[in-house]
């Protein structure tokens, strides 16, 4: 196979590894060595030129090849047949719409998490259920790994250089989910998206870490506790839309379901309700009041919102669907928001998994 | 056993900087104007012309969230400095 990449012979295991940490090249955790062989297994299985770019990964601009997406993705722990996954990923999150120049660079701690779909979650063992958000599963870790590796080595999203998020995020390691298809009476997301049933795909969307919703009871109760968990004060969307993430457990999904709720009536319920009066989030000082002109002044804030009116309720995303559902994580009490960047970007995208051979 | 690099090759070759002008009076300084920080761009672009006697071409990012424009970079590139990446 004709690689191109710039190869170093190594033959001290101890010092291979110190040497990914004195280049810069890992994230702070040691890799598996991209050796050739490994590197080449995951090229062969997708089938696909090693010089394919997807494009310059900003913000630095590395040309994400297939072969130096190969070489990140072997170091984040990735076997071929989850090559494919971290492809489709990185397809998404380089469409403009996600902006990615900006969420890998923003002062705010979000973070693109991978949210995969279809029957190709369940084959690799990918995660959806109890701890889905946690550690324990190859295939999240080393797909949300891979992947951030890639954003490391090739975009230069380095802290401390261009990567200025002044918190940060523990997903910036790994932040790779699925959606529970089985165990759900819903439409998963990535059909909602408008992808086949039964398709594989996997959907970007940057945000803040899962917030945890004690979420328990009647669709009434649920939606009280889930309507008020999304328009804290202290999130972006309060202040300049965008769009946000709920997951809700499957058994929050099967009591509305039971009771006669779809997904887009939870949907829009919570557009309706979650929502705070324009008095309360101007509290908040006027650097926040800057923002909402300025997206305004974009043509990103609707004018159907009267900003010189303090009773004025203001939601959290334009519209309903800039309100993303997902299914996941275990039966029990607990649900999740997870606001996203605001109106500046980091919106969902959603891109097939290409299978070898289908 | 053989590694492979994961970067991309660094570019051969950095465009040369500009020489600094010696003093702000009478120097051409693009301000570029991230759309963030509005009162703060202001009040410095103010200070530059009246308090040290520059002249200032201030140019406005159409987003503070995304790379500036060619023809943004472009303008700002014919003045003796520019002032970027204001923010937040």
């Amino acid at each position: 196979m004709n690689l191109v990449s710039e190869s170093l012979s190594l033959d001290d295991y101890e010092q291979a590894v110190e040497l990914f940490f004195e280049r810069g090249w890992t994230d702070g955790l040691p890799v598996v060595l991209p050796a050739r062989k490994r590197v080449e297994a995951l090229i062969a299985h997708v089938g696909r030129d090693p010089q394919e770019s997807l494009g310059p990964v900003p913000p630095k601009g590395g040309q994400a090849t297939i072969e130096k997406l190969a070489i990140n993705a072997v170091m984040g722990g990735c076997r071929p047949e989850h090559f494919p996954v971290v492809l489709a990923a990185m397809e998404a999150m380089m469409d403009p719409a996600h902006n990615l120049n900006g969420v890998s660079q923003t002062t705010h701690m979000c973070v693109s998490l991978i949210i995969v779909n279809g029957p190709i979650a369940r084959e690799l063992g990918f995660n959806s259920r109890d701890g889905v958000f946690g550690n324990g599963y190859r295939a999240n870790a080393a797909v949300g790994r891979a992947v951030r590796l890639a954003l490391w080595n090739l975009g230069g999203a380095v802290p401390w250089d261009t990567d200025k998020s002044t918190l940060s995020h523990p997903g910036e390691y790994a932040f790779c989910i699925a959606e529970e298809e089985e165990d759900n009476p819903w439409q998963p997301l990535h059909v909602e998206r408008g992808c086949d049933p039964g398709s594989d795909a996997v959907t970007v969307f940057a945000c803040e870490g899962p917030h945890s919703v004690f979420c328990y009871g009647t669709p009434a109760e649920m939606l009280h506790v889930l309507a008020d968990s999304m328009c804290s004060l202290g999130n972006n969307n309060m202040h300049v839309m965008g769009q946000t993430l709920v997951t809700l457990n499957p058994l929050n999904a099967e009591e509305f379901a039971k009771r006669g709720w779809s997904k887009q009536d939870v949907r829009l319920y919570l557009w309706e309700h979650a929502r705070r009066p324009l008095s309360d989030v101007r509290a908040c000082g006027v650097v926040h009041e800057q923002f909402r002109k300025m997206e305004r002044d974009a043509g990103r804030y609707p004018l159907r919102y009267d900003l010189d009116n303090p009773t004025t309720r203001l939601p959290v995303t334009q519209a309903p669907e800039d309100i993303h559902i997902v299914v996941a994580g275990g039966r029990s009490y607990f649900a999740a928001v997870l606001p996203g960047w605001g109106g500046f970007g980091g919106f969902a995208v959603t891109r097939p998994v290409r299978r070898p051979g289908r | 056993m053989e590694i492979l690099v994961p970067v991309w090759p660094a570019a051969e070759t950095a465009r040369p900087p500009k020489t600094r002008p010696r003093l702000l009076a009478g120097a051409t300084i693009a301000l570029v104007d991230d759309n963030l920080d509005i009162p703060f761009t202001t009040r410095l672009e103010a200070l530059l012309g009246e308090r040290h006697g520059a002249k200032v071409e201030r140019f406005v990012k159409p987003s503070g969230t995304a790379p500036s424009p060619r023809d943004l970079i472009d303008g700002a590139a014919g003045a003796h400095a520019a002032i970027v990446g204001i923010g937040l």
